[in-house]
């Protein structure tokens, strides 16, 4: 582990015994519970987005891809609004529809040519639009228990979402270091010309990337729908921008090439730890957006400083 | 465009010239057509009081796409006009007890100076502008959040922004005749100076705009500067129209708004397009808006489309000799 990558935790660590040391409410057991139990969605959000960070793209498009996947897990499980019961089917079609949009994303980016950030918002309308037609003015409560379950029973501690969120950073994890496309994925965001003058067709992988981030978002929303009992339009509101946050603190390069899901994880926690320990120590709610942004300025700001001389045009 | 002819691949010079001149018509195009299919679909849509509204409608966007153009012609991205916008409206209705008629210039003017400071980030710093406007919006959205109270702030006295809702000859609404005269500044302050050319050069190539001595970053800051001043007015048509500011109040428009540039035709690579692009690409995306119900489609169908719209804009008005790899 060189310097570079023990920043965050150094920092994780630093921040806090800080906020521990300045509130007694914050050190308690609960709020530990707390705030793992809380980074759970994020969590999942981000190890989708690392993937494609890595790949030096972006993906703005969980909000809208967790509000779409939000809505379908709602009306497909036992629900107040028709008479569907489909378990666990629910939760795998949401998952399915995650990775629609992701393809979708990627599709346009690597066949239309359309910039990722640009290709990702337009989706991200796309799902937002798509969850407001099933919405259809009636709020779907959901009654499945094992979907409820999630967010209120306990193992060991935690709640089963912090525990899911942990399997899909060990999966995440799994991928990133043993398989192709979490390779490949590394690969394109170091040099992309590189590895498509040694032969490799990058597109593909690209759509797969997208794809399997897709796939986390509806992970995501299903998390959420959970959490609150219904499915809700704003279900991933904010997450998309969180996301990033939590993933460029941990230490990926907006440039691609360098990170991963557990620099990421590390983030997450950071970024709960912050707003959270802000919170106990009395500063508004409200304030939580702010602090993102000032942290994933800084932070980008920060790891460009190295390379300052050399890139003097940045778009 | 002698510019663009300079960085063309040689061998296409015909067909390259053929596509810049149909997407150069295609946002009039799709503005007749849609006045069209709705003047079929309600016979009524032709009439003085329906057109009267969808302008009033339009003016804000108007204004926050010409703005936010300057930077994209740049090369760059703004995200946070929305919520520059919003906060703009919660500072608005905060100050017009105080200020009066001069709120709306302070307003403005607070407006373009956070449009600077981001500009200054982005330059500075060397961060994306996508990143620094990113959280540019989240930081602007809390501050309208803790400021306002996250609640709605009511102007009780509107009379020094009343004027907005005046009609010009009985008949054009002020803040739309507003809204032209700020896109024909832009342009013609373009025209003019060498800024035209600094921006396009700055758009196209930029190292090599660098070396042709183009001061490129304080054109860069200048151009946030301004889409900060157009979020800012924006603003002050909201509150003219809805009597109160909101933490949240524009924050619907940035979508609208980006799809409104490309639309229009402007690159989101840099260099080619207008603000009279935006111009026709927010009246565009404005009759979208209004004609959707009228054709009887429900109104969710509108992000779907607007996500739709960026998706095949941007595919079709990209530069795609300029860049190899797009991320």
């Amino acid at each position: 582990m060189s310097f570079r990558d023990a920043g965050p935790p150094v920092a994780l660590i630093v921040i806090f015994g800080l906020f521990a040391v300045l509130s007694p409410q914050f050190r308690s057991l609960t709020n530990v519970q707390n705030i793992v139990d809380s980074a759970a969605v994020l969590a999942v959000v981000t190890c989708g987005i690392t993937f494609v960070l890595m790949m030096g793209s972006i993906d703005l498009s969980a909000a809208g891809v967790m509000g779409a996947s939000a809505l379908t897990v709602s009306l497909l499980v036992a629900n107040n609004r028709n008479d569907n019961d489909f378990g666990f089917l629910a939760i795998v079609a949401a998952v399915l529809l995650g990775c629609v949009f992701g393809g979708l994303s990627g599709l346009a980016l690597v066949l239309l040519k359309v910039p990722s950030f640009m290709a990702t918002l337009g989706v991200s309308a796309v799902g937002l639009g798509v969850a407001t037609l099933m919405f259809a003015g009636v709020q779907p409560n959901i009654s499945d228990t094992m979907l409820e379950s999630w967010a209120v029973e306990r193992f060991l501690g935690f709640s089963y979402l912090a525990w899911i969120a942990a399997a899909c950073i060990l999966l995440g994890w799994l991928i990133q270091r043993y398989t192709r496309l979490g390779r490949y994925a590394y690969a394109i965001g170091g040099a992309e010309e590189v590895l498509t003058l040694s032969g490799v067709k990058v597109k593909p992988y690209k759509v797969a990337v997208f794809v399997f981030a897709g796939a986390f978002y509806g992970l995501g929303g299903v998390m959420v729908t959970s959490q609150l009992g219904a499915g809700l339009v704003q279900a991933g509101n904010g997450y998309d921008f969180s996301a990033i946050t939590a993933a460029v603190v941990g230490g990926t390069l907006l440039t691609g090439g360098r990170g991963g899901v557990l620099h990421s994880a590390v983030g997450v926690l950071l970024v709960m730890v912050l707003t959270n320990g802000l919170v106990q120590i009395g500063v508004s709610p409200y304030w939580q957006g702010g602090v993102e942004g000032v942290i994933v300025v800084a932070a980008v700001a920060a790891a460009v400083i190295p390379q300052r001389r050399r890139n003097q045009v940045v778009k | 465009m002698s510019t663009s002819v300079a960085i063309k691949p040689p061998g296409e010079p015909a067909a390259a010239k053929e596509r810049t001149r149909l997407t150069g018509f295609m946002p009039l195009i799709a503005l007749a057509a849609l006045i069209a299919a709705l003047t079929i679909a309600d016979p009524d849509f032709l009439t003085q009081r329906s057109l009267t509204a969808a302008a009033r409608t339009a003016a804000p966007l108007i204004v926050l796409a010409a703005g936010a153009t300057l930077v994209v012609l740049c090369g760059g991205i703004d995200l946070s006009i929305a919520a520059l916008a919003s906060l703009s409206t919660v500072f608005l209705a905060l100050w017009i007890p105080n200020l009066g008629g001069l709120a709306t210039p302070a307003v403005i003017l607070v407006a373009a100076t956070i449009g600077v400071v981001q500009g200054a980030a982005h330059v500075l710093l060397r961060i994306p502008s996508f990143i620094v406007t990113l959280g540019g919006m989240s930081i602007l959205s809390a501050v309208a959040l803790v400021v306002s109270g996250a609640g709605t702030v009511r102007v009780v006295d509107d009379s020094s922004v009343q004027w907005l809702d005046l009609y010009v000859a009985g008949y054009v609404p002020m803040s739309v005749v507003v809204a032209v005269i700020v896109v024909a500044l832009i342009a013609v302050v373009l025209k003019v100076t060498p800024l035209q050319s600094w921006i396009s050069a700055t758009g196209y190539s930029e190292s090599a705009a660098r070396l042709a001595g183009t001061p490129v970053d304080l054109v860069k800051i200048g151009a946030f500067a301004v889409s900060g001043a157009c979020a800012g007015l924006a603003a002050v048509m909201l509150v003219s129209r809805q009597f109160s500011g909101g933490p949240t109040m524009a924050d619907n428009l940035l979508l609208p708004a980006v799809a409104a540039i490309v639309v229009g035709g402007t690159a989101i690579t840099g260099g080619h397009g207008s603000v009279w692009r935006s111009l026709a690409g927010a009246l565009v995306v404005t009759l979208l808006r209004v004609g959707l119900p009228i054709v009887g489609v429900p109104s969710a169908y509108e992000q779907i489309l607007y996500g739709a719209i960026i998706v095949v804009a941007v595919a079709l008005t990209l530069d795609k000799s300029k860049v190899s790899i797009i991320k």
